[in-house]
């Protein structure tokens, strides 16, 4: 067990995914995403505080400020009133600030019938924040009357917090006697037209998740894959309107969870990434040769073995001793530069699909759909996510740049495939004609 | 329910327009509805940019403390005959204004902030110039040098921002380069024996021109820019 035995611990350390999120952020960028919840009924404010009261003891990971030692950030208890919810706004996933708005890296937002919970992705990944959003989510429900049982993925907030669900678990998996690196090439950048500061462009599909399953299993693939395939499909289309000589690779970071390879509770990080790639020099690819080469390479990559060396060399660097000696400002900082040098190179987007959101039986008349948006990306690029609840697939596109055609050719494939797409937008629409 | 007539997903009824293709909702049997609440609010919320109030007064602090310790030390204990702690002071001065006033005031426009530097040089050589009782060459020779180097600075740092190719921004350093070596030799020559003779600066200048003309070159013609690209992958 990589958490210490004494008896309070009153800070703890990062695990490796938060040092590298915390390092590269700056003034206009942050790395978060938001979960959604869009109610049946509309949101009571004042129920939902109660609800955030309740919930946050239970969960002390979300309850920290981010603090800058000598050698390295680290996560001390934030006592501090809050987080509140507040009203939403129309420009979400702005960046944070490690000491402003009480040190909180975590934000609630309601709008209509939407609640939504923000992130900073260092405190957690998706499944541990989804953890986090389904217990309050009963806990608000019961706030307003309904009988909601702490069973199917919903903690009893009465208990106390687990430790192990503090767990760095990259730590205790880093057993492989090999390390592996990634040692990516470059990928097609997918840059656009940059929105002004602090601008981000939200575009969601909802999607018939059986329809999609039935075209997907049509390709011999899973939902995330046949997705990865038509994202790539529509960033090849770009590329190649742009006309370069040389096209580059283009390939996605999809990040996987680790959790059903390696048995964790941890509401932390433990995520790792795959990489499929299409490389348009070799030649056109057809969209069935793209999906099977993606299915393959997922099906390739994703082993416990291969993912275990990857999770003991990013340990290694981090437990290095002569790394652990140099300053943090010089670390954060050189950790910024590389990742901008090559960090975010060998990747032309980032798909995240975390998959199906399931609540007791008691819940689902409540919830109409889920959604989730992650903020924006280093570089003018969008970014894509997608989460399901019963039937609903829903589908985001997010970032900061003035063009939509990514997500255009992409909702445009889905639509010929014969799957009913219905697009919502914050982007407001066009100015009305000069006249 | 309207659909986009261009990329056929249904879209909101609140929608006027297909947010993936702008295409107008021309929909006579159901109006854009305006009542309806729209998806994602429209209230917008900017956060704060960083502050850099602390670190600009952190900055203040430790070079005005320099200053005022060394100040102090030239009245009182070392040398007080002479004023070598104006190297100090000045130093402290300039430092001040290349540093400060960009962190305090960030839409502050290029030009004001190259002028400013150049002005923050033209004071430290002034301090000096009092230390050495050197104000006849100050006028004469260093503060022109001064004003021209920042005025080049002024006009390569605006035609620079405005995003220029790798090309066109070596080119231009080179020539701003080479102008600066003639006026220095211009400003030399006057002081020394109020005529303009060039010789040591048109041996720079030519260097300058001689880099310059290919760049040049291969900027105009596109069929040898690309040939570059090619070659060296820019
Ligand atoms: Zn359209």
């Amino acid at each position: 067990m990589a958490v210490p035995k004494k008896k309070k611990t009153e800070w703890y350390r990062l695990d490796n995914a938060a040092m590298m999120y915390s390092a590269i952020q700056k003034e206009n960028y942050s790395a978060i995403y938001r979960f959604s919840a869009v109610m049946t009924e509309l949101v009571d404010p004042a129920a939902l505080q109660r609800a955030i009261d309740r919930t946050m003891p239970r969960f002390p990971g979300f309850r920290v400020h981010i603090k800058r030692g000598f050698f390295w950030y680290y996560f001390e208890p934030n006592d501090a009133p809050g987080p509140f919810v507040k009203e939403d706004m129309s420009n979400p996933c702005q960046p944070v600030r490690f000491r402003e708005d009480d040190g909180w890296l975590i934000r609630f937002f309601y709008y209509g019938h939407r609640i939504s919970l923000e992130v900073f992705h260092a405190l957690a990944d998706g499944a541990g924040a989804l953890t986090l959003f389904r217990t309050l989510l009963a806990v608000y429900l019961r706030e307003l009357g309904h009988q909601i049982p702490n069973t199917g993925g919903v903690l009893d907030v009465d208990e106390p917090p687990s430790r192990e669900e503090q767990e760095d678990s990259y730590f205790r998996y880093a057993k492989s006697r090999v390390r592996r690196g990634m040692g990516e090439s470059k990928a097609y950048q997918n840059n656009g037209t940059p929105e002004p500061f602090y601008t981000l462009n939200v575009t969601m599909g909802l999607v018939p998740l059986d329809k999609l399953r039935e075209v997907a299993k049509g390709y011999g693939a899973s939902v995330t894959e046949y997705l990865s395939a038509v994202l790539i499909e529509s960033i090849l289309a770009k590329q190649r309107r742009e006309g370069r000589r040389r096209e580059l690779p283009v390939a996605l970071a999809v990040p996987i969870n680790l959790r059903p390879h390696f048995p964790s509770r941890t509401l932390r990080n433990f995520i790792l990434t795959v990489r499929p790639v299409i490389d348009p020099e070799l030649g056109d690819y057809t969209f069935p040769e793209i999906v099977s080469q993606v299915h393959h390479h997922m099906r390739l990559h994703i082993s416990r073995q291969e993912m275990q060396a990857v999770i003991t060399r990013n340990v290694m660097l981090q437990k290095n001793k002569l790394l652990q000696l140099v300053p943090a400002p010089v670390k954060n900082l050189t950790m910024a530069i590389s990742y901008k040098l090559v960090g975010c190179r060998p990747y032309s987007t980032t798909y995240t699909n975390p998959g199906a959101f399931k609540v007791p039986p008691e819940m689902e008349p409540h919830i109409q759909r889920m959604e989730v948006i992650l903020g924006q990306s280093y570089t003018p690029r969008s970014n894509c996510a997608s989460i399901s609840y019963g039937n609903t697939m829903e589908i985001t596109f997010a970032g900061t740049v003035k063009e939509s055609d990514v997500e255009r050719d992409f909702f445009r494939h889905l639509v010929r495939e014969g799957i009913h797409v219905k697009v919502i937008s914050n982007r407001q629409g066009p100015e009305p004609p000069a006249r | 329910m309207s659909y986009c007539v261009n990329c056929g997903v249904e879209l909101d009824p609140t929608a006027s327009a297909c947010p993936l293709c702008q295409t107008p909702v021309v929909n006579p049997r159901q109006p854009v509805d305006t009542e309806l609440p729209p998806p994602f609010p429209s209230r917008r919320e900017e956060v704060q940019p960083v502050n850099k109030l602390e670190l600009a007064l952190l900055l203040s602090a430790m070079l005005g403390s320099v200053a005022v310790v060394c100040g102090v030390l030239n009245l009182f204990f070392l040398h007080s005959s002479r004023p070598w702690s104006l190297y100090v002071i000045g130093a402290a001065v300039m430092l001040w204004i290349w540093l400060v006033p960009p962190l305090l005031f960030r839409g502050m426009p290029l030009w004001v902030r190259l002028g400013l530097d150049a002005c923050a040089v033209g004071v430290y050589v002034y301090l000096i110039s009092i230390d050495l009782h050197g104000l006849r060459w100050y006028l004469g020779l260093a503060l022109p040098i001064i004003l021209t180097g920042g005025a080049i600075m002024v006009a390569l740092g605006l035609i620079l921002s405005r995003g220029r190719s790798i090309l066109t921004s070596v080119t231009l350093i080179i020539g701003a380069i080479g102008l600066f070596v003639m006026s220095v030799e211009l400003y030399v020559d006057h002081w020394l024996h109020q005529d303009y003779v060039p010789g040591w600066s048109l041996v720079v200048a030519a260097v300058c021109v001689a880099l310059i003309i290919p760049l040049v070159i291969v900027r105009r013609r596109p069929a040898l820019r690309d040939e570059v690209r090619r070659r060296f992958h820019m």
